[in-house]
């Protein structure tokens, strides 16, 4: 805690010297009641001036919350002595708005307990830290200003927002495991794949009785096994495009957390690499805890700004496991992003890359060398595309605004058309 | 603003011989004190403070020696320019969460301005009874007992803007 004069004290103290000086000087006693009224107010405000010790509890509704929501915080706070003019501010981070003005003014008795509840916005995905109070109390006269801090810390995680989506990617190749896809091999299932004639061992419930009346010997129904798969998402945290409320990283972030819970949701098993100055990864796994470390670690991801050159050997092979689809995130930006998923690629991955298109966070410029850098610029990553595309890789602009459905949809309409080249 | 004006409008508007300076020094304490508001400067206020008795210590020189008797009520309007003055400058705060304060703080400053006036009342009565008594022990006694005084209140300032620490 911290004491201090205010300029309130400086100015009565120096009229009141000027005002009885000059009484003395001109002989005047009306200059003396003048200033008397300013010393005796100083002196009984500093006589009467008590050292205050503000305790704030804080408390939050929620640890955890989505994007877009409301937490409350409650606070309860007292005091050692009376004080008339409180000011408490409760320290946020960007990211979380107060719905109520923030500072509180209140006025607090001896012994008195106030409970305040602050409404808190979670404009921002992240891990928050909340509860840190700044006060301010000045004295009844308004002399003297005590500040201090108080209050205890506590976590908030706000996790992004989900998009929607209708109907997810599809890997090429399915797993081992039972799941709600629909492999592409034949095998025990439900959906109906091909005819064919009955053979040795062929249970007699396939015997289609239909074809087998129309060509005279038995013929059996062959189906498509239900499969899980694997899905690893590929975050690019190299590098990022931004202003002040949005960027890339927001972006990636969002989809990477809606597409880990779809997929979850779908039986299928879900792994993430944050690729960047900070490597992250998480092992493929399933069910629900699996979705909330995907969230927890995507909440840590961050820009770091690394000169160290990566590639796909520093992140451990298991991660990336046979025949899964990967679905890079990224905004395209850093040259080892770009480098590692076309290695991923010649590897013979099967591989969807998601471009954070950056666009709309970098202005063209004003002067016409500005804009044949940008016009270069976006030819560099028009043939950037180009590239992914001409080995087999479905590469799809994001841009904000527009909704995750549309892009899944035209991955699937590229991967429908385009023919797959194998390493 | 108002009570500044008021308080200006008092010795400017006096028949005295030196009616024009008194004016002036009216005038300028309302404006240092409306430049003060407007750059909410607590100095500013010191010396619109220090304007505005200026103003009415040119009413006593042209005046002569006889006691005015509205000090008391220009003492208690000088505080309370002065205490509005520094509210008004205080850091705004985005919404007042007790409406009671408000009530609370206009109360308390009416007392302070009645205390004021009472304390100013009390030194006119003083100085009145004591007129023609004096001579230069007195005098040199009023002296060191005004700097007394102003030293008391610069060491109290002295030790309250040391940190506490705790």
């Amino acid at each position: 805690m911290t004491r201090a004069a205010t300029g309130k004290l400086r100015v009565y103290v120096v009229v009141a010297g000027v005002g009885l000086l000059a009484a003395l000087a001109l002989g005047r006693p009306e200059l003396a009641a003048l200033a008397a009224p300013f010393a005796v107010f100083a002196a009984i405000g500093l006589a009467v001036a008590r050292p205050v010790e503000v305790k704030v509890q804080a408390e939050l509704e929620h640890e955890r919350q989505l994007e877009g929501r409301l937490v409350t915080a409650w606070l309860e706070v007292t005091a050692t002595e009376p004080i008339e003019r409180l000011e408490l501010l409760l320290d946020l981070d960007d990211g979380l708005e107060p719905e109520t003005p923030n500072p509180i003014l209140i006025r607090l008795g001896r012994g008195e307990r106030r409970e305040l509840e602050l409404p808190l916005r979670c404009q921002q995905w992240g891990t928050y830290e909340v509860g840190k109070v700044v006060w301010r109390a000045r004295d009844a006269f308004g002399l003297l200003v005590y500040e201090g801090t108080a209050g205890e810390r506590h976590w908030l995680k706000v996790y992004p927002h989900g998009e929607t989506v209708q109907r997810l990617l599809r890997p090429l190749e399915t797993q081992a495991f039972a799941g709600n896809q629909v492999a592409r091999n034949r095998g025990e299932g439900i959906e109906f794949a091909d005819l064919r004639p009955f053979t040795v061992g062929d249970r007699v419930r396939r015997v289609n009785w239909r074809a087998t009346a129309r060509r005279g010997e038995p013929w059996v129904n062959e189906t498509h096994p239900e499969r899980n798969s694997d899905i690893v998402l590929f975050l690019d945290t190299f590098a990022e495009a931004r202003r002040d409320d949005l960027g890339t990283l927001d972006l990636g972030v969002r989809a990477a957390a809606s597409l880990a819970a779809l997929y979850l949701r779908e039986k299928d098993r879900v792994g993430l690499v944050s690729f960047g100055g900070f490597l992250n990864w998480l092992t493929v796994a399933s069910g629900t805890t699996q979705l909330y470390r995907i969230v927890d670690s995507l909440l840590d991801a961050e820009i770091m700004l690394s000169y160290a050159w990566k590639d796909l050997d520093v992140i451990p092979t298991r991660t990336l496991p046979p025949r899964a689809l990967v679905i890079a995130l990224s905004p395209l930006l850093d040259e080892r992003a770009v480098g590692a998923l076309l290695d991923l690629r010649a590897r013979g991955f099967d591989l969807a890359v998601v471009e954070l298109s950056p666009y709309s966070f970098v202005p063209e410029g004003k002067s016409d060398t500005e804009r044949l850098a940008y016009r270069l610029w976006r030819l560099r990553r028009e043939a950037l595309r180009s590239k992914y595309a001409s080995l087999g890789v479905p590469i799809v602009e994001w841009r904000e605004g527009v909704p995750m459905e549309a892009v899944v949809e035209e991955v699937r309409a590229f991967r429908r058309h385009a023919r797959v080249l194998r390493a | 603003m108002v009570a500044a004006a008021g308080l200006a409008a008092y010795p400017a508007a006096q028949d005295i011989r030196l009616q024009p300076v008194a004016l002036w020094l009216a005038v300028l304490g309302v404006f240092l004190l409306a430049l003060a508001l407007v750059a909410r400067s607590p100095g500013g206020i010191g010396f619109a403070l220090v304007g505005l008795g200026s103003a009415y210590a040119v009413l006593f020189a042209a005046e002569g020696s006889h006691l005015d008797r509205v000090t008391p009520v220009y003492a208690a309007g000088l505080l309370l320019v002065a205490e509005l003055a520094f509210w008004s400058i205080e850091a705004r705060v985005a919404a007042w969460s007790d409406p009671e304060l408000v009530v609370w703080r206009l109360a308390r400053l009416a007392m302070v301005c009645a205390g004021a006036a009472v304390l100013a009342a009390v030194v006119v009565a003083d100085a009145a009874a004591a007129n023609g008594g004096g001579g230069l022990l007195l005098e040199a006694l009023g002296v060191a007992a005004a700097i007394g005084a102003v030293a008391l209140v610069m060491a109290l300032v002295r030790r309250s803007t040391v940190d506490s620490g705790a």
